[in-house]
């Protein structure tokens, strides 16, 4: 189906789209550049920067020993607590429901930067060191409302009667459900961990507050490098973060397909 | 009683986390905000209201504002380059649409940190912008470290926040009722103004809300692109506590911006579940 659209429309999406990937665009330029200068278009190419990147440990650490390995915590232990919740939400009937689902979702609404400050401020007042697990804690929490949506919509457009039907054939109501719902809503809860591993990942928000020296996830590398003008290994461990977000955002967008269709 | 068990397993283990982890926290600055500070040991547990009279002040004023204006403009952006591409998206076809929402979706994910680098890069002193005006014969400029730069950064980063609620707005305009006007003779911008417009405005509003509660608290963008002539409250916060270690005044701003951010938020949910009830209700 052809139909009419102003003809400015087609050309001003393609600049929008233009400006929004430029940033993107040039870092991975820069990355393959054999200069040193953060040069864009790259007269020449190489892989040098990316050599630099992996033969700095400091910068290796910060992204295998710990952006990886806090987005997987995050993202499992944000898995977990997230559909259990959804799953009361959705199920459970009693007083205050659509309260507490707003309490539950209210991180999706404060600014980081706020939060990544109180979180400072109790810790210091509290006398707790920053570290890893410091660092985990204010990643589930601004992961789980990510993994209660996605739950709560894959849940509400499952059929009850398929339950219903597994009981009436003698199954328990939480057999039923682990038995029925539960493959139902994989899919769901795959994409709401993948999401919630790419927040982990690329938050710089609360890790600049709450990231010790022993708990610098790569972002926060990457911003001190840039504060100091570093070399364009910067932007190579920038690129290795586009790409993994890319093909992650590209799975979930696979994963919803295979659903729908 | 079983549901009782129920809801002890289910809801209760995130609860307590956010009681832990969100809600203390947060009392925590509202108590420290009323603290008296020392010099010596932070602060004192002392009442006062001295933090929040600060806020009044010329110097305070100064950032607040130019913090409120930066947040302004950027959502005007927003607003410009946001609605012909929510449109756009809204009205593609599916592949077009799950290409469209990739690209779209692919920025917004990737660490802020990453995307203002690449803007250091386009406008640095001897970045791409710098070089095309060099190569026809201009001087070279210093595009950073200026408010238009910090402009830049600021839409590109949260444009995405306008365009989806816009997008799940105009999606549920009828596109015959934009035949209707075509085939009345109405001409594109009027389709614009007096259809799409008005149908769409609850996306509208909730788009503005979250670009300008996310504009007024960024931190990142300033910071890098921002140099040392535009602080605004996102940095200002960063810098009481970390640097000079007035916490009790980092709590005051800090506590202003939780409250201003909640208003903002709660009207742009109101406006969604108002308009919503009325598709019900129509």
């Amino acid at each position: 189906m052809k139909r009419d659209q102003p003809k400015l429309l087609k050309p001003f999406v393609i600049l929008t789209y233009v400006l929004l990937l430029a940033p993107l665009v040039v870092i991975v330029a820069v990355s393959l550049s054999a200069s040193p200068n953060y040069e864009f278009p790259p007269s020449s190419l190489s892989l040098r920067w990316y050599e630099a990147f992996f033969s700095n440990r400091e910068f290796v650490r910060s992204f295998f020993q710990v952006s990886l390995v806090l987005g997987l915590g995050a993202a499992i232990i944000s898995a977990v607590l997230g559909t259990l919740a959804a799953i009361g939400i959705v199920r459970l009937q009693f007083k205050g429901r659509e309260a507490l689902e707003a309490f539950f979702l209210a991180p999706l609404f404060i600014p980081e930067i706020l939060f990544g400050a109180a979180l400072y401020l109790i810790y210091a007042r509290l006398g707790l060191r920053p570290s890893m697990l410091t660092l985990l804690c204010g990643h589930i929490v601004i992961c789980t409302p990510f993994v209660i949506r996605n739950v709560t919509a894959g849940l509400v457009g499952l059929d009850a009667r398929l339950e219903e039907a597994a009981m009436s054939l003698g199954a328990g109501r939480a057999q039923a459900f682990v038995k029925v719902a539960l493959p139902l809503i994989q899919s769901s809860i795959l994409s709401a961990f993948i999401f919630a591993f790419i927040i982990s990942f690329s938050d710089i928000n609360l890790a600049l507050f709450i990231s010790g020296p022993n708990s610098t996830t790569l972002p926060v590398y990457i911003f001190n490098l840039l504060l100091f003008e570093g070399d364009p290994s910067v932007a190579a461990a920038s690129t290795i973060q586009i790409v993994i977000v890319g093909l992650l955002i590209w799975t979930v967008q696979r994963i919803f397909k295979a659903r729908v269709g | 009683m079983r549901s009782t068990l129920a809801r002890a397993g289910l809801l209760m283990p995130l609860t307590l986390f956010l009681v832990f982890f969100l809600v203390i926290p947060f009392l925590n600055i509202v108590i420290l905000s009323f603290y008296t500070y020392s010099p010596t040991s932070i602060w004192i547990p002392k009442l006062t209201i001295e933090n929040y009279r600060q806020l009044v002040e010329g110097s305070f004023i100064t950032v607040l504002l130019r913090t409120l204006w930066l947040g302004l403009i950027c959502t005007v952006i927003c607003v410009v380059f946001g609605y012909p591409l929510a449109y756009f998206l809204a009205r593609a076809e599916p592949r077009v649409k799950s290409v469209g929402l990739f690209l779209l979706l692919m920025p917004l994910m990737v660490s802020a940190v990453i995307r203002t680098f690449g803007w250091l890069v386009i406008l640095g002193r001897n970045g791409l912008v710098n070089n095309m005006f060099h190569a026809i014969g201009f001087d070279r400029v210093g595009l950073l470290y200026h408010e238009p730069a910090v402009i830049v950064g600021l839409t590109n980063v949260f444009i995405p926040f306008m365009v989806l609620p816009l997008m799940a707005s105009i999606e549920r305009i009828s596109p015959s009722t934009e035949e209707a006007a075509r085939n009345l003779g109405a001409s594109w911008f009027d389709v614009f103004r007096r259809v799409i417009i008005p149908l769409s405005s609850p996306g509208l509003i909730s788009g503005c809300l979250l670009v300008y509660s996310a504009a007024i608290s960024a931190f990142i963008v300033p910071a890098l692109m921002g140099g040392a002539r535009v602080q605004v409250l996102g940095r200002l916060i960063y810098d009481l506590l970390l640097i000079s270690y007035q916490w009790p005044l980092a709590s005051a701003i800090t506590t202003l911006l939780v409250v201003a951010t909640g208003v903002l938020i709660s009207v742009a949910l109101a406006v969604t579940r108002h308009s919503a009830k009325q598709e019900v209700s129509r």
